[in-house]
C-alpha cells in the first residue's frame, strides 16, 4: 500500500524583497539600485513520509515553517527542489478555515467552498443541513460572514472540510478559536477518522492533544526537520529546546 | 526538479467545473447588487445611460442621427464594448480580490477569472433585453442573419476571457496594469468605429482597426441585426471573404496565449496574493 504522504527533500524558498518594487515608475526610477532578497526558507530539505491511516502531527515554534509545509502537501505552493506526493483525496484546513468571503452569507459561503472542495450539487444539498448543524449555525444561515465571530467561523469551516469524502485530512490549529463543547465534537469526529482509518495531519500547539492523538509527531526547527518519532519524546524535546531558547 | 501531485481527482470532471463557476458566479452576481435599492436595474441603466449621453452629444450635436439606424447600432456597440471592459477589468483584479481562498485552498485557479466573466455575462444577457426592447419598438423585422449573434457572442466571451486570464495573471506582479489596462480601453474605445460609423475610420487605419476582434465583432453584429450598407465588415475592408480570418486568428491568438500564461503562472498565486 503507497505512503498517503510522501515529502521528498522538498524546499520552500520565499524572497522577500527589502524594498518592495511593484510598480514599473519604480523600475525605471531605479533602475540599478540592486533590490536586496531576503532568503526565507521556510522549508529546508524536509524529508517525511505519512502512512494511511496514521494520525501524524507537527509541532514548532510560530514561523517555523509547519503551515508551509502543510500547503505544500495541499498543493497551494509548490515546492522549490524536491517532490510532494499526495495519494488520496485531500482536504485541507489551513490557517483557521477554508477561505470564506465576509461579504456573502453563510449559505453561499458554505455552497462555494463546498464545490471547491469537490462536493457535486447532489451532495451538496445533501450534507447541507449537516454542516449547518454541526457548526450549530442554523440559525445564522443567511447572516453575512463578517458578523460572525472567529469561533463561529473556524465551526463552519471544519464542519465543511469534513464533510468532504476525504482520505487525508490537514488540520491547522482547529482546537485553537473553538470553545470547550466544539472542542469536544472534533475530539469525538477524530476518534471516527481513526475507526474509519483516515490520514490526518495535524498542526498544533495544544501539546496535550498532539500527544493525545499523534501516532508520529515531527517537530520543525526554522524550516528543519528537527525530530521525528513517539510523542512524548519528540515534545520533550520541544519543551527542552524551548526552555533552554528562554534562558 | 519540483514535481507534485495531489488529490485532485475530484477535478475530473466537466461537470464540477460547471457547478463550481455556476455556484461561484451566482454568488457574485448578487454581491454585486448586494446592499442597493435597485439591485440588477443598476446593471442596464449604466449602458443606457452612456448611451443616452453619447447618442445626444453625437446623435443630435454632431448630427449622426441621419446615418440609417444610428441608435440601434450604438446601444448595440456600448452593450458589446461595457462587457469587454466590466470583464477585463473585474477579471484582472479577480485573484487578488479573492487570496483569501487562494492562500488556503487548492482548486483549479482558472475558476476565478471564468466565475467572474460567466458573472458579467449575465449582466450582457439583461443588457441584450435592452436591445431587443428598442429592435421590438423600431418594429425591425427578424432576419436570418441573426442567427449569426450567438457565435458573434461565443467569441466575444473567448476573447474578453482570454484577455481577464492574461491580465489577472500579469496583475499579481505588476500592479500598474491596472493604470496601463485604463488608457488602453479609452484609447480603443474611441480607436473604434462604436459611437461613430465605421466610414469615418481613414483608409490607411481600417485594416489596422480590423485586427481588432472588438471592431469586428460590434461590426459584424450590427450588420446581423440590421444588415445594412453603412456596416462595414471584415470582408469589405480587406476586399475578400477571407478577410474575416484575420480577425478571428487574433481572437485565436489572444485566448491561446491568456490561457497558457495563466497556466504557466498559477503555481505561484497562492504566494504573490
Amino acid at each position: 500500500m503507497p505512503p498517503a504522504i510522501e515529502i521528498d527533500h522538498v524546499s520552500k524558498v520565499f524572497s522577500i524583497p527589502h524594498e518592495h518594487r511593484t510598480t514599473v515608475k519604480e523600475h525605471f526610477l531605479h533602475p540599478l539600485k540592486q533590490v536586496h532578497y531576503e532568503q526565507n526558507r521556510a522549508v529546508d530539505d524536509v524529508t517525511l513520509t505519512i502512512e494511511k491511516g496514521e494520525f501524524f502531527g507537527i509541532i514548532g515554534a510560530n514561523g517555523s515553517g509547519k503551515s508551509t509545509l502543510l500547503k505544500l502537501i495541499a498543493g497551494i505552493y509548490v515546492p522549490d527542489s524536491g517532490r510532494v506526493a499526495v495519494n488520496g483525496l485531500l482536504s485541507p484546513f489551513i490557517e483557521l478555515g477554508v477561505g470564506f468571503n465576509p461579504e456573502l452569507t453563510a449559505r453561499d459561503n458554505v455552497h462555494i467552498n463546498g464545490a471547491l472542495l469537490g462536493l457535486s450539487r447532489r451532495q451538496m444539498s445533501q450534507r447541507f443541513d449537516d454542516i449547518l448543524a454541526f457548526a450549530e449555525l442554523e440559525r445564522f444561515v443567511d447572516q453575512k460572514l463578517k458578523n460572525f465571530s472567529s469561533g463561529m467561523q473556524l465551526r463552519l469551516a471544519y464542519s465543511i472540510a469534513i464533510q468532504v469524502d476525504f482520505e487525508i485530512l490537514l488540520l491547522d490549529e482547529v482546537l485553537a478559536v473553538g470553545d470547550q463543547s466544539f472542542q469536544e465534537k472534533c475530539r469525538d469526529t477524530f476518534d471516527r477518522f481513526r475507526t474509519e482509518g483516515k490520514t490526518i495531519v495535524f498542526v498544533s500547539h495544544d501539546l496535550g492533544s498532539v500527544a493525545r492523538y499523534s501516532d508520529r509527531v515531527a517537530l520543525i526547527e526554522r524550516g528543519r526537520l528537527r525530530q521525528l518519532g513517539d510523542p512524548d519524546e519528540v515534545i520533550g524535546v520541544y519543551l527542552s529546546r524551548a526552555a533552554a531558547s528562554i534562558s | 526538479m519540483a514535481a507534485m501531485t495531489t488529490g485532485t481527482a475530484r477535478f475530473g470532471g466537466l461537470r464540477q467545473y460547471a457547478h463550481v463557476v455556476r455556484v461561484v458566479a451566482s454568488a457574485e452576481f448578487k454581491l454585486k447588487y448586494s446592499g442597493s435599492a435597485l439591485g440588477y436595474v443598476w446593471s442596464v441603466v449604466k449602458p443606457l445611460g452612456l448611451f443616452g449621453m453619447l447618442y445626444v452629444v453625437f446623435g443630435r450635436f454632431f448630427k449622426l442621427q441621419n446615418f440609417p439606424h444610428y441608435p440601434i447600432y450604438l446601444l448595440l456597440g456600448i452593450v458589446l464594448w461595457t462587457y469587454f471592459t466590466d470583464t477585463t477589468q473585474i477579471a484582472m483584479t479577480s485573484l487578488l480580490a479573492r487570496s483569501t481562498l487562494i492562500s488556503k485552498l487548492w482548486f483549479p485557479r482558472v475558476i476565478v477569472p471564468l466565475s467572474v466573466s460567466t458573472t458579467t455575462t449575465m449582466t450582457l444577457g439583461v443588457n441584450l433585453l435592452a436591445v431587443a426592447v428598442f429592435v421590438a419598438a423600431n418594429r425591425i423585422r427578424p432576419q436570418v442573419t441573426w442567427l449569426l449573434l450567438p457565435p458573434l457572442l461565443l467569441e466575444l466571451f473567448v476573447v474578453s476571457l482570454g484577455v481577464g486570464l492574461f491580465l489577472s495573471a500579469l496583475f499579481l506582479r505588476l500592479r500598474d496594469i491596472g493604470q496601463v489596462w485604463d488608457l488602453v480601453l479609452q484609447l480603443m474605445f474611441y480607436a473604434s468605429p462604436i459611437i461613430y460609423p465605421v466610414g469615418f475610420l481613414p483608409e490607411w487605419w481600417k485594416p489596422i482597426a480590423f485586427l481588432s476582434p472588438l471592431v469586428q465583432i460590434i461590426e459584424d453584429a450590427r450588420w446581423a441585426l440590421i444588415p445594412n450598407e453603412a456596416v462595414a465588415t471584415a470582408p469589405d475592408v480587406y476586399g475578400t471573404p477571407l478577410g474575416e480570418l484575420l480577425p478571428l486568428t487574433v481572437a485565436g491568438i489572444v485566448i491561446a496565449g491568456g490561457y497558457s500564461f495563466f497556466r504557466a503562472q498559477s503555481p505561484w498565486f497562492a504566494e504573490r496574493t
